[in-house]
């Protein structure tokens, strides 16, 4: 399956391989799509293939490292 | 033969043909519906609207359908009600209701944009409408879509109000009510939108969706008698009906129906929930998510998706954005029935003590027209003003016990 998700850096984590390591860790093919990176912002669209459960862990160890993690469309429940 | 010539990515630019699609494919930006305004200058004039019956097809030009209305053929058309004693109350010398508390069916202005969303879903050939909501739109699409025809899926978190929920069972949807907190209600019906070949209104209709907010706009330009006002305040969830009111205004101005056009945009949020006033007021473009923690249900959508649209309209128009606490809203709601007789649900207290604060800062001249949008009816959040309102008088069924009363408040 695929999911396009928005990330959002802390500062702290801009100069971090963190996709690359989710990647090779939990085995999802990270698409960039979009990005704009300086030294104040890191912003990024991500599209992720693979198992759900592990773009799901993927996603849950983005989190845990202190990167906002959003669903491109916003939020549907309205 | 209808005027839209295709759909059109907001960021990029990228043109795509008229398909239940909502993102472009390249860029991620939202899709926008794109017309043909020179066809439409000829056939949409103040005469020909005027002639036609009082919904809000009367403006269907400049509705995304190739075909004739179909679903929500009383919607629209709610009164633009004259407010002098709030406008006394407020201090300001004009001031207009837009007052989609009447709105048909649903009593919330979601039923113009689902009238607009069902009538495509119908000529795209969809037998099943769905959408994810925690009120108002749950409420237009099971009743706009038991007329029409259509089978229903509405997703809810299942921790909603009792209340709410009845008054979409009642119309015979399949109510999924999703055990999970929000986000996981969001990514749940995202995903489902994905798989399942429906019209999910509110996600792959979208584009389509949103357009019938304009009628509010269009609205409110005719009965101010062809004029557009110098202020407008518009809440907030996910900023679309923001973007559409200035839309509306844009395209009478783009085929001739409305001369000038100098009208400020101003946003309204609840504190609990404002990234949008809150990226105004910062004057930044980056609109950052929230936890939603706010008695305007109906407004408390963290990760707007039309934030950033509803952000540059408001700067691009020299308008502003304002916030109001719980209690301001509380007031903001007993103000408005207080001084018109208006029951608003809670985004329209958020509207009007926005409004106030504006007027108060200086950002809504005193002298100028000013209209406000309140868009759900107070019925419907009833449980808000619990402990809020004034307090029933008990009395024994005797002529002395009334007498006492009317000594007690002091009525002579």
């Amino acid at each position: 399956m695929r999911r396009r998700v928005r990330l959002t850096f802390p500062q702290n984590l801009i100069k971090e391989p963190v996709i690359f390591t989710m990647a090779k860790r939990y085995e999802v093919l990270p698409n960039i799509r979009r990005a704009r990176v300086t030294d104040t912002v890191g912003e990024m669209i991500l599209e992720l293939e693979g198992e759900e459960q592990n773009i799901e862990k993927g996603i849950q160890s983005l989190k845990e490292q202190g990167i906002e993690v959003e669903l491109i469309e916003g939020d549907v429940v309205e | 033969m209808g005027y839209v010539r295709g759909l059109k990515c907001r960021e990029c630019g990228r043109e795509y043909p008229v398909e239940p699609i909502y993102v472009c494919e390249f860029c991620f930006g939202p899709l926008e519906v794109v017309y043909d305004y020179k066809r439409i200058k000829r056939v949409l004039t103040r005469k020909n609207i005027e002639k036609r019956g009082k919904n809000l097809w009367r403006y269907k030009e400049l509705l995304p359908i190739d075909g004739e209305p179909q679903v929500g053929l009383q919607s629209g058309f709610t009164p633009l009600i004259r407010a002098d004693n709030l406008a006394r109350e407020l201090g300001v010398k004009e001031l207009y209701v837009k007052d989609d508390t009447v709105a048909h069916p649903t009593l919330s202005f979601k039923d113009r944009v689902v009238a607009v969303a069902l009538t495509k879903a119908k000529e795209f050939g969809f037998d099943t409408v769905a959408c994810a909501s925690t009120g108002n739109l749950a409420h237009s699409v099971s009743a706009h879509g038991a007329k029409a025809g259509f089978k229903r899926f509405v997703f809810i978190p299942a921790s909603l109000e009792p209340s709410k929920i009845v008054a979409s069972l009642v119309y015979g949807p399949n109510l999924v009510a999703v055990d999970g907190n929000y986000d996981e209600v969001n990514r749940l019906c995202s995903e489902i939108a994905n798989k399942y070949k429906w019209a999910f209104v509110n996600i792959n209709i979208r584009p389509f969706y949103a357009e019938g907010s304009k009628t509010q706009g269009f609205e409110i330009i005719e009965q101010l008698g062809w004029k557009a006002p110098d202020n407008v305040v518009v809440p907030c969830a996910s900023g679309s009906l923001l973007t559409k009111v200035w839309k509306a205004f844009k395209e009478f101005k783009e085929i001739g129906i409305l001369k000038e056009l100098e009208t400020r945009v101003f946003a309204a949020q609840a504190t609990g929930c404002s990234p949008i006033t809150s990226a105004i007021k910062q004057d930044t473009d980056v609109i950052r998510p929230v936890k939603p923690n706010t008695v305007a249900k109906s407004l408390a959508i963290g990760n707007p998706a039309d934030g950033y649209y509803a952000g540059q309209v408001v700067k691009n128009t020299g308008g502003y954005g304002e916030d109001v606490s719980d209690e301001e809203i509380i007031e903001g709601i007993k103000l408005l029935a207080r001084t018109e007789g208006i029951f608003a649900e809670t985004a329209g207290g958020v509207t009007i003590a926005a409004a106030k604060k504006l007027i108060e800062q200086g950002r809504i001249g005193r002298d100028e027209t000013t209209v406000v949008c309140i868009t759900g009816n107070g019925l419907k959040t009833q449980e808000a003003l619990a402990g809020h309102t004034a307090e029933v008088h008990y009395i024994k069924p005797n002529f002395s016990a009334f007498e006492e009363v009317l000594k007690k408040i002091g009525y002579q």
